[in-house]
């Protein structure tokens, strides 16, 4: 087909939206993709070169050592040392090399270098090396040399290995999602009723709750820490339970993200039609009917949505469940353990890159999982034109 | 197909995880570099806590944690106590959350004497009493210090007894690649009149001497203050140091502007630092000393505490690979003597009960700071532990040196309110480099501290 037909056919206007949402894609995505390569590179790649180089697989210099004077063999006058500057399992093509560290790339491969005191080196492209002197050698450690060695691109599954192998990893996965799960649906079940009464039963005060409803939505989390712990201890002490407990941190969880949630679901259940509901109420169904049979079908996108919202928060969240849960080994949360691998001072690039991928994985299948209902959800309102 | 895989492998991880929590490092015993004598002896003195419970909370994660962990197992071995360590990223705020809320650990470790000394004030330690003191002066290198540092004010206005020293952080420290020194033909300076001549021939060779790296994300700006209690050390008495920290001399005074333009004359040469000036609050302190690994090396020198070898490219041996020498001081002030800057971990009884109290005593334990020493990352000025017991020549050095130190002086920034020293003193210190003088940089510092009161 001619080019110029088929633009013709998509129009200029759409083109230029669909490709500026291209870019706008590809931008985005490029620091994922950077964290994607980078958690397949090993500690010293990262540190020696940014990881969009890693597929070109640039020339490294890097050092080797000369075999020790002691493994020196005599050749007629001279001493010969020789052998291969990589080690075994080890493999690439020499480019250059040098003697001294401030011009590592003096020699190139092949050739002879004189180095003085009638000292000659030669290493090759395979990595053979020729080191030979007109009198003894002296000294115990081989002579340090430095390479240009022209390496293939390498990745490697070491960094994914040492996260998913690390002691209590599993336990914390596990401690996750038993926060993770009840957190979310607990909210929600509880935000529904409240959403559903406060938009269609008529009582007094409605409006004044729902006022203060939205005011706790600007209450920040970190003020509330330390009272909400402190009353913890006192039932639990009042008890004789443990104040650190799941049942604690689902409810501290759910009032959290309560204010929110109550508030959305508000404003959506509030903008079903009235004709329905009325209709409901006329053929006798009370507000329990109309809530289930109506009200949760309907609003199933709104509710999908802040599930996601609330599962997301929940699963990323590292300091309420340090706070609630505690920082034992046993009750650690997986943000908890994998922020404990990256050790006192932090910085480790490669596994934090490679958590940041392993954490992602349950949120991406509750988003995927949900998001059918969220797109049925939508059409089902679209269709019926109301 | 990810997930099954996924969870399969953490379980049975989990199965094996928990057999092997407990075993000891080293068997009792074996290696006479020990002092398995003291081991015994606590022992048979505490035999009676078995069954008790004790908790712990601290800095230390990762690696750091594993070598606390093998520590604590010869504690839990000796008393039958059921000891437990445990980390969080954001310690500092846990632990005033923690105690605030009433359901604090049996014992804190915390590495800013500030944060403790408020803690103190609030009447959320227990005291450990004059013999503790006593102990400390007596057994500790400089332990007239390392007691000032753990003695706060409690709530009834009264100065007890407090932090409990254990593991301590070398910091007057410059570290090299002694091939590369070799290579060029330079040498060890013993004087920092030698150390600005050094620095000068690497530049006059074509190289860069420095790699200094402030960069540390929210915390960005404290190796700058190292460098400035050291410069401090090196060119005014530790008394006018002390002053300095309690504010009773202001930041704004010519001793301390001074002190920060010593480290300007390192950080704030173009031709002094890798990359340039501008490269020095932007590199990440961690990235800093790789520098020195560098074919061709980006620099020569970096001055960093003694944890810094764990940011060294993996391999590398200390002693031969890398080594330090110790920051030099003026040969024209021969007065100050040999001041060294350090930090270090206090411990402090959050919840009194007699497990913590054994804690306390286990600290005092040759062995205890032993079986730490063996492995890495770990320096005492403890003077009954073997020094032999220093799993490589570097460490033992730093050891010696800390354990023979005539003045030794705590990290002032640990050791000012927390809006200075780990605020106003950071910040002004990116200022500084980044292009304002000393002098202004000292009054906006001033200014914050004045804000407190």
């Amino acid at each position: 087909m001619n080019p110029a037909v088929s633009l013709r056919r998509i129009g200029l206007p759409r083109l230029i939206v669909h490709l500026s949402v291209l870019v706008i894609c590809i931008i985005w995505l490029i620091p994922t993709i950077g964290i994607l390569v980078t958690s397949f590179r090993d500690a010293g790649q990262i540190a020696a070169s940014g990881w969009w180089t890693a597929f070109t697989g640039a020339a490294e210099t890097s050092a080797a050592r000369l075999g020790e004077p002691s493994t020196a063999r005599q050749e007629g006058a001279n001493y010969v040392i020789s052998g291969s500057v990589f080690e075994q399992g080890q493999s690439g093509a020499v480019r250059a090399f040098g003697t001294r560290v401030a011009a590592p790339t003096e020699f190139e491969a092949g050739q002879a270098a004189d180095l003085g005191d009638g000292e000659m080196l030669t290493i090759n492209e395979d990595g053979s090396y020729v080191y030979t002197k007109n009198a003894p050698f002296d000294g115990e450690r081989g002579k340090r040399v430095y390479l240009s060695v022209a390496a293939p691109p390498s990745f490697t599954l070491d960094n994914y290995r040492t996260v998913l192998t690390s002691q209590g990893i599993g336990q914390s996965f596990v401690n996750s999602l038993t926060v993770a799960i009840p957190a979310t649906i607990i909210p929600i079940l509880i935000s529904a009723f409240a959403a559903y009464a406060l938009s269609w039963m008529e009582f007094p005060g409605r409006a004044l709750i729902i006022a203060m409803v939205v005011g706790l939505i600007v209450v920040p989390l970190q003020m509330s820490l330390i009272p909400l712990l402190r009353m913890y201890n006192e039932i639990g002490n009042l008890f004789g339970v443990p104040s650190r407990s799941y049942a604690g941190i689902w409810l501290a969880h759910s009032a959290f993200g309560m204010p929110l949630a109550i508030y959305l679901l508000r404003n959506y259940i509030a903008g079903l039609p009235r004709e329905i509901i009325e209709s409901a109420r006329v053929d006798g169904a009370s507000d329990f009917e109309i809530f289930v049979k109506i009200i949760l079908p309907l609003s199933f996108p709104a509710l999908a949505s802040f599930s996601i919202f609330q599962f997301l928060w929940t699963w990323n969240d590292l300091l309420v469940a340090m706070v609630f849960l505690g920082t034992g080994k046993d009750q650690l949360v997986l943000t908890g353990a994998l922020n404990a691998l990256l050790g006192s001072m932090g910085g480790k690039w490669e596994i934090l890159t490679a958590s940041a991928f392993i954490t992602i994985v349950v949120p991406i299948i509750v988003f995927f999982a949900l998001q059918r209902y969220l797109v049925r959800g939508l059409l089902a309102g679209s269709v019926k034109g109301g | 197909m990810k997930t099954p895989f996924w969870i399969g492998t953490a379980l049975a991880v989990v199965l094996a995880g928990s057999a092997a929590a407990q075993e000891l490092k080293f068997a009792p015993g074996q290696d006479a570099r020990f002092n398995w004598k003291s081991y015994e002896d606590f022992k048979a003195a505490n035999a009676n806590l078995k069954g008790q419970n004790l908790t712990l909370f601290g800095p230390w994660r990762g690696e750091d944690e594993v070598l606390f962990n093998s520590v604590l197992a010869y504690f839990n071995a000796a008393t039958g106590i059921n000891g437990k360590y445990s980390s969080s990223e954001n310690y500092e705020q846990q632990i005033v959350i923690d105690t605030q809320a009433g359901s604090p650990p049996n014992i804190a470790i915390i590495p800013q004497p500030g944060l403790l000394a408020d803690l103190a004030t609030k009447g959320f330690l227990t005291p450990l009493g004059q013999e503790n003191a006593d102990w400390v002066k007596q057994n500790y290198g400089a332990g007239e210090g390392w007691i000032r540092y753990g003695t706060y004010k409690g709530k009834d206005g009264k100065e007890a007894y407090f932090g409990f020293p254990f593991k301590a952080d070398f910091k007057s420290m410059v570290w090299y690649v002694p091939e590369n020194f070799e290579e060029a033909g330079y040498e060890v300076p013993k004087t920092m009149e030698e150390l600005i001549k050094l620095s000068d021939q690497i530049v006059e060779d074509g190289g860069v001497p420095w790699c200094i790296g402030l960069g540390s994300g929210g915390a960005t700006g404290w190796p700058a203050t190292d460098w400035v209690e050291d410069m401090m050390l090196r060119t005014q008495t530790p008394e006018t140091y002390d002053k300095w920290v309690s504010n009773e001399i202001k930041f704004d005074d010519p001793a301390v502007v001074g002190a920060i333009e010593e480290f300007g004359k390192f950080a704030k040469n173009e031709k002094y630092v890798s990359g340039g000036v501008a490269a020095v609050s932007s590199t990440d302190f961690r990235d800093s000393p790789k520098g020195l690994f560098g074919i061709p090396p980006k620099c020569y020198l970096h001055h960093q505490a003694s944890f810094v070898p764990s940011f060294f490219p993996p391999d590398t041996k200390l002693g031969t690979d890398a080594d330090f020498f110790y920051l030099p001081t003026y040969a024209s002030k021969p007065e100050l003597g040999t001041p060294v800057l350090g930090a270090g971990t206090m411990f402090a009884i959050t919840k009194d009960s007699p497990a913590a109290k054994a804690f306390i005593e286990f600290l005092k334990t040759p062995i205890a700071h032993e079986v730490w020493m063996a492995q890495s990352s770990f320096l005492t000025p403890f003077k009954g532990a073997n020094p032999d017991a220093y799993a490589n020549d570097v460490m033992k050095k730093q050891g010696e040196l800390l354990t023979t130190a005539t003045t030794f002086r705590f990290d002032a920034s640990d050791l000012m309110p927390g809006k200075i020293g780990a605020g106003a003193f950071w910040t002004g210190m990116v200022d500084y480099v980044g292009g304002k003088d000393a002098k202004t940089v000292a009054t906006d510092i001033q200014k914050a501290w004045d804000g407190l009161k």
